[in-house]
């Protein structure tokens, strides 16, 4: 039934949420944020599948290739930050706070 | 074509040119001079070429010509055209606007022709050409008034053309203040005027046709806060402070501003609604005692004044002031003869002083000039010719309308106003030629420079105009038909003395005017004359400072405003306004650093609150959803 | 009925994995049962019959990110003191289970009144390649275009960030 995928994806996006607000692992945080995408997936192709057509899955596709982009620029950012601060800690990274700003 | 394109082509001529030779010397500052010279000639020439072609269909074959050019504002009943109307009175100020115009503008070539800011000046200049046709040929009082601010926001920036020092500036200041006075006289007649019979259309011969639903009291209201209008532009007692400062601008634009065209507008738009004040005597009398007044104390301050340019400034306030004792008597023909006639003479005269401050090496102070006789004879004769008609000589131009003017006061039994014209008359005699014996009699104590050709022929012809326009109005004493006074139209007060009479008068104002010249001549023109004019009594002294009139003001206006102003600065401005103000941020600081704890720059706190959010929201959707 | 069986053995891997990702403390844990996660999600692809998706998934995801995402934990050599002490891991990860509880318990409870949910799956072999590659192909071009354009820019930027910045030091 599909109501069973809905709910598998709300509850795995859920998940994903409790990972990005609990966590201060950088790299946790980034696999939490691609639970999320995980997430919508399920439920696209699940409604893809029950409404037989095919642009669900196209949309799943498109957000495939975006997860992949995103993946580079992320690795990136991980070797950035570790190379300057030699940690994954996220808290350090506040410099969006007025007093932290240097 | 037909005529109305032709007097959109005569208004728009200058508009374009202006804007063309802005644009030029903004996109190509290094052009040629001679780009700058042939688009500021040519716009006046097709304009005073098409002037002359409608003044010539409009009087020969009586065509009043009407062109609508767009609609400008339409809010309900406040319907306002952009109308061109030319009729008679229209074509009369055009016949001396559109070719004195040009050929100012063909003198400014040869006096501006060394200055750096050449193109600027022209653009100003044809600017203020635009403006002055449209003041002239609007078909309505918002137009008209258009027309108004715009010559005065050219004078304004040809005032202070020489912006380099601060003096000149403030001498625009002046000129833009004081007329913003009597603009707000203007404005508020105008207001009155379509409050109470607006409905009906609001150009010129719609109000005509109405005037009579007004009462007395608003009539007399309108015409005096039109007159305060009439008194900014025409320098008239007591907003008149500004136009001998005025002569801070180049010659050129003393001629054609502040000398021939824009000071007369208050003369012209007092003829325009003649018929308001044919029905306002009241304000009427007063008029043309402000006039008699204005028309004596200029004369007497130009009779103790040094500037050549100052003494021509002071001349031509006297003159407007024979110009409004004529409208406030309701001789409104006379007047706008009187304001064509002036034009010319006083345009020469003007212009003569340019060439011989141009000739002397910019200097203005009559008791340093001298002799010029020998070295500028074609000058001489010139400004002796302009000289004989301010005096009113027969036969130049400047006899025929002030004595028509003078003849209709006496015929009007305002004897009182009489004595201070008669009185005014030799006067000016005698400023007039003091000036001439200072400037080409006694020893040369400059060396005069010859004076171009662009310049001299201006003036020549203009000394034609000043010999034969006077025989346009030839009164009916001396056998001439008064063909403008029946073209014009408007509706004088007819005053007929007897022939006796009349011709006694002449003889009388002649008589003294030759006596004044000859004093001038024993005082300041024979060898034995001491031409040092000190003053040695103490009412020569007071006429000197101009009657402490400028003191005065500053006393009465410009300090306590100034003295306000800083009160209002400190008290006001920086004990409650600012104090407020920095209070209010204090408070909103001081509840800021507590909320920004919440914002530490921790992103996830910031995905937190996102997600109290969303959980918000949702529960909401929830019973939104439940209640349905 | 085997449908069913399988999707509830898929379920309960996918979210035991992906509650041990939130929960590992070294980020090597955590990628490991992310692997899981996606495989599973994969399989649950494979299970409707979205052959390509099924494929896609696995090479990419699977493959490609989660081996640059290992590449990287090895590559930076994180030891043990890199890691952010989070002594309150546990009353974090309560607090933000109550905070989203509401987003989760009111969606479920919403999707269950749709009357769309309560129609079965076809399982059928529906979303194979032909398919999906027509209406990429057809309707979708522009965005396939602007996807690749994200992917150069997205490589041009990782390059120039992850480039040692020699004017700082």
């Amino acid at each position: 039934m599909l109501s069973n995928y809905l709910t598998l994806s709300v509850i795995l996006f859920s998940i994903g949420i409790i990972g990005v607000l609990s966590r201060k692992n950088i790299i946790v945080i980034y696999m939490s944020i691609e639970l999320l995408l995980n997430a919508v997936n399920i439920s696209l192709v699940a409604i893809s599948n029950t409404l037989q057509s095919n642009e669900g899955q196209v949309i799943v596709l498109m957000i495939i290739a975006i997860a992949a982009a995103e993946a580079a620029l992320f690795m990136a950012l991980f070797v950035v930050l570790f190379r300057n601060k030699r940690s994954l800690d996220a808290d350090i990274f506040n410099l969006l706070g007025e007093k932290n700003a240097s | 074509m037909p005529l109305d394109i032709l007097l959109n082509i005569l208004l728009l001529a200058p508009f374009f040119s202006a804007l063309f030779i802005a644009i030029i010397a903004l996109a190509q500052p290094s052009s040629p001079k001679i780009i700058y010279s042939i688009l500021a000639i040519f716009a006046p020439l097709l304009s005073a070429f098409l002037a002359l072609i409608l003044i010539y269909e409009n009087y020969f074959n009586g065509i009043d010509i009407h062109s609508e050019i767009f609609t400008w504002l339409s809010v309900s009943a406040f319907h306002i055209p952009f109308s061109l109307h030319l009729d008679a009175l229209s074509s009369l100020m055009l016949l001396f606007v559109a070719p004195v115009g040009f050929l100012i503008h063909v003198y400014a070539l040869g006096y501006m022709k060394d200055d750096s800011s050449y193109p600027r000046f022209f653009a100003l200049f044809n600017l203020f050409m635009f403006f002055m046709f449209l003041l002239v040929l609007g078909d309505n009082p918002i137009m008209m008034f258009l027309g108004w601010e715009g010559v005065g926001l050219s004078s304004y920036a040809l005032i202070s053309f020489y912006y380099e020092d601060a003096k000149n500036v403030a001498a625009g200041n002046k000129a833009f203040i004081l007329n913003r006075i009597g603009d707000f006289g203007f404005l508020s007649a105008l207001m009155l005027l379509f409050i109470s019979i607006g409905e009906y259309g609001f150009s010129f011969s719609t109000i005509e046709l109405h005037l009579h639903e007004m009462s007395a009291e608003r009539i007399n209201l309108i015409a005096a806060l039109l007159f305060v209008g009439a008194m900014g532009k025409s320098a008239q007692f007591p907003l008149y402070v500004w136009l001998p400062d005025a002569m801070a601008g180049p010659t050129p634009v003393s001629a054609l501003i502040h000398a021939a065209t824009m000071v007369t507008a208050g003369v012209y738009m007092l003829a325009r609604f003649s018929d308001l004040y044919a029905m306002s005597e009241s304000v009427s009398l007063f008029i043309a005692y402000i006039g008699a007044f204005s028309a004596l104390i200029a004369a007497l301050m130009a009779s103790r004044e040094f500037d050549i340019k100052k003494i021509l400034a002071y001349s031509t306030m006297s003159q407007l002031g024979y110009m409004f004792m004529a409208e406030g008597l309701g001789a409104y023909s006379f007047a706008i003869f009187h304001v064509f006639t002036h034009a010319f003479f006083k345009a020469l005269l003007f212009m003569g002083a340019g060439a011989i401050i141009m000739s002397l090496h910019h200097e203005q102070d009559i008791r340093k000039m001298g002799g010029l006789r020998k070295s500028l004879p074609m000058l001489f004769i010139m400004m002796l010719i302009a000289s004989l008609s301010i005096s009113a000589i027969a036969p130049l131009n400047g006899f025929f309308s002030k004595d028509a003017i003078m003849g209709h006061i006496f015929a009007s039994d305002a004897y009182i106003i009489y004595g201070i014209a008669l009185f005014t008359s030799i006067l000016t005699a005698f400023y007039m030629f003091r000036m001439l014996f200072f400037v080409f009699y006694g020893e040369e104590k400059i060396k005069a420079v010859a004076v171009s050709k662009t310049m001299i022929i201006p003036i020549a012809l203009l000394a034609v105009g000043v010999i034969l326009s006077g025989f346009l109005n030839v009164p009916s004493s001396f056998g001439g038909s008064e063909s403008i006074s029946i073209w014009l139209n408007l509706p004088d007060i007819r005053e007929f003395l007897d022939h006796t009479t009349e011709f006694t008068l002449i003889g009388l104002n002649t008589f003294f005017i030759f006596v004044a010249i000859f004093v001038a001549y024993l005082k300041y023109g024979s060898a034995t004359a001491t031409r040092e004019d000190v003053d040695k009594y103490r009412y020569q002294k007071i006429i000197s400072n101009k009657f402490y009139i400028d003191e005065l003001y500053h006393i009465l206006f410009v300090k306590p405003l100034y003295k306000m102003s800083k009160g209002f600065d400190v008290y006001i401005n920086h004990k409650i306004i600012d104090s407020s103000i920095h209070r209010t941020i204090a408070l909103y600081y001081y509840i800021a650093s507590y909320y920004r704890l919440i914002y530490d720059g921790s992103v996830r706190l910031y995905a937190l609150f996102m997600v109290f959010g969303l959980s918000g929201l949702f529960i909401y959707l929830y019973f939104a959803l439940e209640a349905m | 009925m085997l449908n069913e069986v399988l999707f509830y053995i898929l379920s309960a891997l996918i979210l035991v994995s992906a509650l041990v990702l939130i929960s590992a403390r070294r980020p090597i844990d955590a990628a490991l049962s992310f692997i899981v996660t996606l495989v599973s999600i994969a399989a649950l692809f494979a299970l409707q019959g979205s052959s390509f998706l099924f494929a896609t998934q696995i090479i990419i995801y699977a493959g490609a990110i989660l081996a640059l995402i290992l590449f990287i934990i090895m590559f930076l050599n994180i030891q043990d003191k890199n890691l952010p002490d989070e002594p309150h891991k546990k009353r974090d990860i309560t607090f933000s289970t109550l905070a989203v509880l509401p987003f989760t318990v009111v969606l479920i409870s919403l999707i269950n009144k749709s009357p769309l949910v309560d129609q079965a799956l076809p399982y059928d072999l529906f979303g194979g390649i032909k398919d999906i590659g027509s209406v990429i192909f057809n309707d979708y071009l522009l965005v396939f275009e602007l996807i690749s354009i994200l992917l150069l820019v997205s490589l041009i930027g990782a390059v120039s960030l992850a480039k040692e910045d020699k004017d700082v030091k």
